[in-house]
């Protein structure tokens, strides 16, 4: 695979945003019309009650060449969660699917703990009005901690096909004290559900379906899957689990993995064809990798350094 | 109307010396019947930490077949650890019910975990113990079951039963969390899953219970005992706010049904109330019925939601 950086296309700093945010549009996730691209993303609002943050859904509107801005979303396109609900304190990312006439939001739903930081699930919104709005379908997630995947499920990324619906998405592994005096960190893997109806999912209890390639405690994250030809292509972004915030040794960057059957995956980090920059806003850190297809073109939406506190960019296959 | 003799207490935790994880607290009572002994799992809490937060353990009391008022063993240790760091039972377990499988006892209990804007979540887990109900393993380190679009929290107080071929579990789901006096209370309602493996449960989606006292009505303890062709439900309920006053309180409520699904409220046949005076004058709480030698018992908690132990009461007559 090779991609070619077209770059930077959106900076939140550069424009006014809804819900009081003012940084961050991290996870972009693109929604192709007849005559522009609607990207979502999620930025964040300063927690007025304790400083914390609290993340909400956005987006744009794009022309098709990805060169002008046409729209920035002025109102809120998802509530966050009520009192107690898994996805009160942020929806980050929320993954898009069109289906016939409608438009389904999988949210990653966050709330926080006390021992922990937080706990994520995932939950089902749905747009009748071409995506400017969700309403959730219930208030609690569609898919949360299970038997086997006890924490942490998060990053949806749905595929329908006919009557088959399938998901991506990471469940946690552990909650450990890696560095001594530092809060608990997280370790996450990628697996795999499916779906006749979209909200009933049947995991794989556990299955970690990407190898690991760093030796200790690799945490995956956003797996993003495009069918091209007869091969499955998976991208998504891994880091080591401690020390990884500020380290660009130890930050995230792409990995990815190549399917015949969408089952079995062959994890291939050199044939990813995109890295870091030498310089500049992803010079650090790369990660959030969203990839689809828009006029015959395969594009990829991605996130630089800080986790997309500055945006996010387009790479284009070649 | 059915006519429960109460027989006094049977169990205060604070007469227990020797067991650090057991201070006050007696919750919960759900009973194993063996040969010479009947075992009673309740819920127990050491004393709490300097910002006053309890964790739960669960154990056992063994009260002798033929004098249910001679305690012949308090288990040593919890029957089971608490989760690890992030888990759903991380802060507690509480409460447990269990059943016979083969040569295992399955139990299954509310996990706790802390939250910030509201002070606990539950989901039910699910533990094995192949040594005759004295230890347990947890099936997985997650829930057995969890929270889903129409029960988004606080699913805990599981009742399991086998009829036929069949598993049922009785839990209540939390519907809101309501504001009162700044802090944030559950409201939950009685609800119901059926399973053939005891893992992979179906839900039935809705409330079993109708409300009576209002709208946020809060329903737990759904103990569900078939007798006589039918299946009663004694349950609890008490108001959403200012439930910890006498006036405000748990009292128990009764159901009944021909299929397991369709359940008629009828609170006055309950036939037990607090008493004019003692350990369970201001509330009751969390009845547990079971069948032993020709006798129908009900154990339930008193004051402080079992702070000061269960009781156990006799059914007069039959159940009708």
């Amino acid at each position: 695979m090779r991609w070619t950086k077209i770059g930077k296309i959106f900076d939140p700093t550069e424009h006014r945003l809804p819900n009081n945010c003012v940084q961050f549009a991290q996870s972009p996730q693109a929604l192709v019309f007849a005559d522009f691209v609607r990207i979502y993303f999620s930025t964040r609002e300063v927690d007025r009650s304790n400083g914390k943050y609290l993340s909400h859904v956005a987006f744009i509107d794009v022309q098709k060449d990805f060169s002008r801005i046409i729209r920035v979303s002025e109102r809120t396109v998802i509530e966050l969660g009520k009192l107690g609900c898994f996805d009160e304190h942020g929806i980050f990312p929320m993954n898009i699917v069109r289906s016939e006439s409608r438009i389904y939001g999988y949210t990653c739903g966050w709330s926080r703990r006390v021992s922990v930081s937080v706990e994520t699930a995932i939950g089902l919104a749905i747009s009748e009005d071409d995506g400017l709005t969700f309403q959730r379908i219930g208030d609690g997630p569609v898919l949360g901690a299970s038997l086997h995947e006890p924490f942490l499920v998060g990053d949806p990324f749905v595929r329908i096909q006919g009557d088959l619906w399938q998901m991506w998405y990471i469940f946690g592994t552990s909650w450990e004290r890696l560095i001594p005096g530092q809060p608990p960190d997280r370790v996450y893997k990628i697996g795999y559900a499916s779906s006749r109806d979209g909200i009933a999912w049947q995991t794989g209890e556990g299955r970690q379906i990407i190898s690991d390639r760093l030796k200790t405690d690799e945490s995956q994250a956003l797996p993003t899957v495009i069918k091209i030809g007869d091969r499955w292509h998976m991208y998504f972004c891994y880091r080591e689990s401690s020390d990884f915030r500020k380290n660009p040794d130890r930050g995230y960057r792409l990995g990815y993995a190549y399917s015949d059957d969408a089952k079995d995956w062959t994890r291939d980090d050199g044939r990813a064809g995109i890295d870091r920059s030498l310089q500049g806003w992803d010079s650090e850190m790369l990660c959030y990798p969203h990839v689809f297809a828009c006029d015959a073109q395969v594009y990829m939406l991605y996130n630089g350094n800080e986790f997309g506190r500055h945006g996010f960019g387009l790479a284009i296959l070649e | 109307m059915f006519t429960w003799r109460k027989l006094g207490r049977v169990f205060d935790p604070r007469d227990v010396k020797g067991r650090p994880w057991l201070r006050e607290f007696a919750q919960a009572p759900a009973t194993l019947i063996f040969d010479d002994h009947v075992r009673v799992y309740f819920s127990t809490r050491p004393p709490p930490n300097p910002d006053g937060q309890y964790v739960s353990y669960s154990g056992f009391v063994d009260l002798n077949r033929n004098d249910l008022f001679d305690i012949l063993r308090v288990s040593e240790r919890p029957i089971l650890e608490l989760g690890g760091l992030g888990t759903f039972d991380e802060f507690g377990i509480y409460p447990v019910s269990v059943a016979r499988s083969g040569g295992e006892v399955v139990a299954y209990y509310g996990g706790w975990t802390r939250c910030e804007s509201v002070p606990f979540n539950v989901a039910i887990g699910c533990a094995v113990s192949r040594d005759g109900g004295e230890t347990f393993e947890r099936r997985g380190p997650g829930p057995v079951l969890g929270y889903s679009p129409d029960e988004p929290f606080v699913l805990s107080g599981p009742k399991v039963r086998r009829y036929g071929d069949r598993w049922r579990l009785w839990y209540i789901a939390g519907r809101k969390w309501k504001v009162v006096n700044g802090r944030p209370e559950p409201v939950y309602k009685i609800r119901m899953a059926s399973s053939e493996d005891g893992v992979r449960w179906e839900r039935s989606h809705r409330d079993l219970i109708q409300s009576r006292l209002e709208a946020d009505e809060a329903q737990a303890s759904p103990d569900v005992f078939a007798h006589g062709g039918r299946y009663h439900m004694f349950f609890c309920y008490r108001y959403s706010a200012g439930f910890r006053s006498k006036e405000r309180g748990y009292r128990i409520g009764y159901a009944s049904s021909e299929d397991l699904e369709r359940w008629a409220r009828d609170d006055s046949k309950a036939g037990i109330d607090v008493s004019d005076e003692g350990w369970d004058s201001e509330m009751i709480s969390y009845p547990h019925v079971f069948e032993l030698d020709g006798q129908i018992y009900l154990l339930y908690l008193g004051n402080g939601v079992g702070r000061e132990g269960f009781g156990l009461a006799v059914l007069e007559g039959t159940l009708r």
